[in-house]
């Protein structure tokens, strides 16, 4: 079964075309990885699943629900949610107040039921500190933040924009099995990521772009032999 | 810490509210000023904790004077209910003109509602027939019949509400979207805020304490006239008085209006011609030496006390 659908959807920045007639289902309860070279699309695409930009054609079925052209905040409360590629941590706030965001607007809590239960998560994502300022935490913390804050809108299908990129290999460690716990939980998962070992070790399924067109789909030990996914990474001689 | 605190604001309320019995009416009428100053100050500090810098204080200010004088002079209403019209009216325009220009960001945004202001002074100053035109309009029934005193409670009870809004503002789940809307648009919305919809909120919110304010200045004079209904006076004064006091929060404003405003009128006395370049001065040293103004410098001086004490 499908969570997500996308059909035949392209977008446009004036004459780039950034995704190109892309057309993909994301599997009920699967983690599925979205791979290719830089700037082949992932993020628009990523961007256009969540809302911040409008397709310039197709159609987008979430949950049985034509999102094509709801305003972000709405999807969200649908249940699609999201980290960013370059975390964007809320800098006047504490790292509970980050997590609490979420929960009251993504999933309407009260003032006070989001604090104990952004504390909760807090906890289970594995961050120490709570009530810390965010001038004072490491880069795993923030990434864990992004996390904490997507996961907070109670999603059913969670974007994961490279959240591996820059932790050494403990924390690469830890990172996995949180995601692993998430989709214990029942959340669908996709994440983008150009660490590739992790692609391998955590996924079922990938669909690889390039230029903004997917070239190739399947699990990973088969699409990592495929001639042009090696191609599209390394160029043609190779 | 907590009964300290509740004691503190009791006193200063009560201290307050006994003002007018225990000094001469020239001290009323500088307090009266200072809370329309101090209201003004507030109102703008909540639409800047959202991200937006708005210009249009004293545009919604002016309206809420000239709507408080026509009813009152026009159509025979009582003055206390012109001051409910001014807000009303207030509220409803910035709904209207919100939901066209809260679709704007940062300096456009600031722009548009700078402009407001002498957009709604060119169309005051050609209804002649309403609003007096260019002379501006007089009524004979003022605010309680000039008794200060009461004015100056009526005021008191006015900025004491704004006082309270705000920090209903800071301590509900409206911070937290404001805060978020603030930091990041993008990360807001893409947690499930509707940014459009609490923008609208907070800035019809405070165009509402603006008219209200505005009526109430206007009518305990019984007079308006575009020229100074409008002035960029009650715009700048009072992002200065925020400014001076601390942004972001509620007392920063509220300390701001007091220093500032006791501080223009003593410099007054003291040197009649001249005074403003003191004040300019006082304005300059502090956001140069205090970029978070004087209540973030007291909270930094109390923090890092307590921070050694902890050390201890």
């Amino acid at each position: 079964m499908s969570i997500l659908k996308v059909e035949k959807v392209t977008k446009r920045f004036g004459g780039l075309v950034a995704v190109d007639d892309v057309t993909m289902e994301i599997r009920q309860g699967e983690i599925l990885g979205l791979i290719g070279p830089n700037g082949a699309g992932k993020t628009t695409l990523t961007n256009v699943i969540s809302g911040l930009h409008t397709v310039s054609e197709g159609r987008i079925v979430f949950d049985g629900t034509d999102i094509t052209f709801l305003p972000t905040h709405k999807r969200c409360h649908l249940g699609i949610a999201r980290t960013f590629q370059i975390a964007r941590p809320l800098k006047n706030l504490t790292v509970a107040e980050n997590v609490m965001v979420g929960g009251l607007f993504g999933n309407g809590e009260k003032l006070k039921d989001s604090r104990k239960s952004a504390i909760k998560l807090c906890e289970t994502i594995g961050l120490a500190k709570p009530n810390e300022a965010l001038d004072k935490i490491t880069v795993l913390d923030i990434k864990k933040i992004e996390i904490a804050r997507a996961m907070a809108t109670k999603p059913k299908l969670l974007f994961l924009d490279e959240v591996m990129s820059g932790l050494n290999m403990d924390e690469t460690r830890e990172m996995i099995d949180t995601v692993r716990k998430i989709r214990d939980t029942g959340v669908t998962i996709c994440i983008i990521e150009h660490v590739m070992s992790v692609i391998r070790e955590i996924t079922e399924r990938v669909i690889v772009l390039d230029r903004g067109a997917i070239i190739a789909e399947g699990p990973y030990s088969e699409v990592s032999q495929q001639h042009n996914v090696i191609t599209a990474y390394l160029g043609e001689d190779a | 810490m907590k009964i300290t605190k509740s004691l503190i604001i009791l006193l200063v309320l009560i201290a307050a509210a006994l003002l007018p019995i225990l000094t001469e009416a020239y001290f009323i009428s500088v307090a009266i000023t200072i809370l329309t100053f101090m209201t003004l100050a507030i109102s703008w500090d909540m639409m800047l904790r959202t991200g937006q810098l708005s210009f249009g204080t004293a545009g919604f200010f002016g309206l809420g004077g000239y709507t408080g004088i026509i009813a009152v002079a026009d159509f025979g209403v009582d003055p206390v209910m012109g001051i409910v019209l001014g807000g009303l009216l207030a509220g409803g325009v910035s709904l209207l003109l919100g939901m066209a220009i809260l679709r704007l960001r940062g300096l456009y945004f600031a722009i548009t509602t700078m402009a407001l202001a002498s957009v709604f002074m060119v169309i005051i100053r050609n209804l002649r027939k309403l609003t007096g035109g260019p002379s501006g309009k007089i009524v004979y029934t003022t605010l309680f019949n000039y008794d200060s005193t009461k004015v100056y409670w009526l005021m008191l009870g006015i900025a004491v509400g704004t006082i309270v809004i705000s920090e209903l503002f800071q301590r509900s789940r409206i911070h937290f979207a404001i805060d978020a809307i603030r930091a990041d648009e993008t990360v807001a919305k893409s947690h499930g805020v509707n940014i459009y919809k609490y923008l609208i909120f907070v800035f019809v919110v405070t165009s509402i304490i603006q008219g209200v304010i505005g009526s109430t200045y206007a009518l305990q004079y019984g007079f308006v006239y575009p020229e100074s209904s409008f002035s960029a006076h009650y715009l700048l004064l009072p992002i200065a008085m925020a400014l001076v006091g601390g942004i972001y929060s509620t007392i920063g404003p509220v300390l701001g209006a007091v220093i500032l405003g006791l501080s223009s009128e003593y410099l007054k006395l003291i040197m009649p011609y001249g005074h403003l370049i003191i004040y300019g001065v006082i304005i300059v040293v502090v956001v140069l030496f205090m970029p978070n103004g004087v209540y973030g410098a007291l909270k930094d001086l109390f923090g890092i006390r307590k921070r050694r004490l902890e050390e201890r």
